[in-house]
């Protein structure tokens, strides 16, 4: 979860009369100052207007340009014209969509503000008041036929945003189309709306269910390339609303509020400003050629997906370095003669080599804190987990590496080494390690490689590395098949890298090598 | 050295044993094995496979702590008190494998012990190193890595390196085993050349010429215990015991 201040609110608190009276009159010249300020309704806690979005929904609510914690979009603007009609500050809080509701009735958010139409279903836990009015439909590729109905969908393939509405909404279509004895329409949900939409370009499904209103916004992006077949009569899919704790006084402001904004055209500034309005002559653009080399050449060089490399790289190398330490002690360990630190030892790599490397990063992100309280607090970032969670994970692959170089460094090494005097110690850095080293650099590179690409798991708890900066641009243009061949050069650079640098360490061994060792003499 | 015993170690021989015992679980690896090495003597032990000649040697510089009995090197008992850092500088050790150090070249595998253990400093350690490599007539491969030189020139790097710790007693496991008849020619000199030196040497072998060639004694080892220890020119002509005879018989025919 990333809490981001907002751009600041236009006035101080209202505790401050002085400053407050001398913005009035700031603000009166650019026709937005009220006399007075309203009644602050409950929600407010503190002064403060915190507003839970889930970015993934252009127009309304998402991440507009590389900054992730820069949110934007229409619920946005409104958030912080409501924010200014209140004078109070505005914080944007971003979480996952399943998220959204149990933050508001934790009091973790004063309000919902995330492309959310108003339903019936939601109003039965939750006030709602209406900003926008849009239409549900049915979205193909661009020159599929129109329908004439919901029930032509049958026995079709439809793609939804899971968490949404639409599966609930579909699946009692479907109970009509059982009871006239058709088929069913198969319904496919996936995470984010940008994956929705990729389903139908590709054409692995025939539609999607989405908001005529992103719809208008997506076309710019999709150069055209679908159409509305069909917009059903679902009158329960006509408003995007403000979700807020039921208070009917605090729902009383909150349409004051809205209706003030209306009437003085606030509103109809922001929908003017994202241009949510059909527009047949963008529909109708040209078509789109299938690989923009612009498009990819300006990936490859943002400093985006530098970052997302670097963050990659980074977290990779960190938690590598950290596996090493804490594995060559467990290694040392294993090979000598307590029996119960060797059975512990076991245990622990059968851990962590056994549970998927993805449990274990939610588990240190989402349940660790559940145990900890410590690890619910602000230092405990996304990156500090991926470091800790990848470090203990590899520890355990590392901790076999180790184990064999050590065994196969010959006894008598040790044997030579104390002969001469050395002491443990001594035997350990100068003799052995050295020889181990040599042995397990070859797995230890493999193992980092698999590892750089497993990072690219972190990007599910939020880590902004290279793959989860590629899916946010996808999000945001749909230019997959570009942004994809970035990243997959951006990965196939760092291993090509890594393996050059390996060759060049492995030069250094010559003396385990007849041949060169011989082309090495002076 | 001689065969019969006060109970006591002698203070003044090199190495003086009294009822060495070793054990392995209980596997006796030395039974009750008692004899006195003076100063320069140079010793060969002889005995068939697993009859205890490594261990024995091993005790010498507690690679192979022993279990009962007492030893004494050049005056001075050795226990689980004994400063192991000075004992090994004392008493020098070669395996039968050599075990160089293969990530270190010729010079290194020399100096490394000096420079760690005595902290002598670097370019002292390779001027006594040349020195010691010359002596063994290896010098020219002081840059090499072990893995580039025959057997015979890995030995004699083995010995040289063990000779930078400037030791009063050196301790060869089957010098000659992986070795040509010219090689062997070698090893004799340098043994030769140490006890002229003063150094005490003990050689555990299987080649019968060399023990001849060298030995002031020979040590009969048998299944833990010494059976004999005798002149060469009486132990090659008139074995005392029938498992020595056996042992000259069986060497002889093959
Ligand atoms: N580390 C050990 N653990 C158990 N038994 C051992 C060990 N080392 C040697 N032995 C046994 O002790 C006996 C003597 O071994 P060793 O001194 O190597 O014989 P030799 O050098 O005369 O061939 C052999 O039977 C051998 O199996
Ligand atoms: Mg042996």
């Amino acid at each position: 979860m990333a809490t981001s201040m907002a751009r600041p609110a236009r006035r101080g608190p209202r505790r401050m009369p002085v400053l407050s009276a001398a913005l009035c009159g700031v603000l009166a010249l650019a026709g937005h100052a009220r006399a007075q300020a309203p009644a602050l309704p409950g929600f407010i806690h503190d002064g403060t207007l915190t507003v839970c979005t889930n970015p993934t929904l252009p127009p309304m609510t998402f991440v507009n340009g590389m900054d992730v914690n820069a949110v934007a979009g229409i619920d946005m603007d409104i958030a912080h014209t409501l924010a200014a009609y209140w004078h109070v500050p505005l914080v944007i809080t971003t979480m996952e969509f399943t998220g959204l509701f149990p933050s508001l009735a934790a009091q973790r958010c004063s309000m919902v503000a995330s492309g959310l139409i108003r339903l019936p279903a939601r109003e039965q836990n939750f006030d709602a008041v209406a900003y926008q009015d849009t239409a549900l439909v049915i979205v193909a590729r661009a020159g599929t036929k129109p329908l004439a109905s919901m029930a032509d969908l049958s026995g079709r393939t439809v793609a939804v945003q899971a968490g949404t509405s639409y599966s609930a909404r579909l699946a009692r279509e479907n109970e009509a189309l059982a009871a006239r004895g058709r088929p069913p329409i198969i319904i496919q949900q996936y995470p984010t709306e940008d994956q929705v939409v990729q389903q139908v370009l590709i054409g692995r499904v025939f539609a999607f269910a989405s908001q005529d209103v992103e719809l208008y916004y997506r076309q710019e992006q999709l150069h055209g390339r679908v159409g509305v077949i069909l917009v059903p009569p679902y009158p329960e899919y006509g408003h995007f609303a403000l979700y807020i704790r039921k208070d009917a006084h605090d729902r009383a402001l909150l349409e004051q509020a809205v209706a003030t904004l209306e009437q003085d055209g606030r509103i109809a500034a922001i929908q003017k400003k994202w241009a949510i309005a059909p527009d047949p002559a963008r529909a109708l653009s040209q078509p789109a050629p299938l690989f923009r080399w612009g498009v990819f050449f300006a990936a490859l060089t943002s400093a985006a997906f530098a970052r997302g490399a670097f963050i990659t790289l980074t977290v990779a190398v960190l938690s590598h370095l950290t596996a090493i330490m804490i594995s060559i002690p467990m290694a040392l360990a294993l090979n000598g003669r307590n029996a119960m630190l060797g059975l512990v030892l076991k245990g622990y790599v059968s851990v962590f080599r056994g549970a998927p490397t993805l449990l274990q990063l939610l588990f240190i992100w989402n349940a660790l804190p559940q145990f900890l309280p410590i690890f619910r607090e602000g230092w405990f970032t996304p990156f500090l987990a991926t470091w800790i969670s990848l470090s203990i994970n590899e520890s355990a692959y590392q901790v076999e590496i180790n184990r064999a170089a050590l065994a196969a460094v010959d006894r008598g090494q040790e044997l030579a080494g104390d002969a001469l005097g050395l002491s443990r110690r001594q035997v350990y850095r100068h003799v052995i390690f050295p020889q181990a080293l040599r042995i397990a650099l070859p797995p230890t590179m493999n193992a980092f490689i698999s590892l750089l690409k497993t990072t690219s798991l972190a990007s599910v708890i939020s880590l902004p590395e290279l793959l989860a900066v590629t899916q946010m641009e996808v999000a945001r243009t749909f230019e997959f098949t570009e942004y994809y061949a970035a990243a997959l050069v951006y990965y196939l650079g760092m291993v090509f890298f890594l393996l050059f640098v390996q060759k060049r360490i492995e030069r250094r061994f010559a003396w385990a090598d007849r041949h060169r060792a011989r082309a090495n003499e002076f | 050295m001689n065969s019969d015993l006060p109970a006591t170690p002698d203070p003044d021989a090199m190495i003086s044993v009294r009822h060495l015992y070793k054990l392995y679980k209980d596997f006796v690896a030395l039974d009750r094995i008692s004899f006195d090495v003076r100063r320069g003597e140079r010793i060969v032990v002889l005995g068939p496979s697993g009859s205890g000649k490594s261990t024995l040697i091993r005790c010498f510089n507690r690679i192979e702590p022993h279990d009962g009995g007492i030893l004494s090197i050049d005056g001075r008992i050795i226990d689980e008190q004994t400063e192991l850092t000075q004992l090994r500088a004392t008493v020098g050790l070669v395996f039968q494998n050599y075990n160089l150090f293969p990530h270190l070249s010729v010079l290194d595998n020399c100096t490394l012990a000096p420079r760690l253990v005595r902290k002598t400093p670097r370019a002292q350690a390779r001027d006594m190193a040349m020195r010691f490599l010359t002596q063994v007539n290896i010098a020219e491969q002081a840059h090499k890595y072990p893995i580039q030189l025959s057997g015979g020139q890995q030995q004699r790097v083995a010995i040289a390196r063990a000779l930078c710790m400037q030791p009063r007693i050196m301790l060869f496991d089957e010098p000659t085993a992986a070795l040509d008849p010219e090689a062997i020619s070698g090893v004799v000199k340098i043994v030769n050349d140490l006890s002229a030196q003063g150094i005490t040497t003990l050689c555990v072998t299987h080649e019968m010429g060399f023990a001849r060639h060298i030995a002031d004694w020979i040590l009969f080892m048998d299944r833990g215990r010494i059976l004999e220890i005798s002149r060469p020119a009486q132990f090659f002509t008139h074995p005392a015991t029938r498992r020595a005879r056996d042992f000259l018989d069986q060497m002889i025919s093959c």
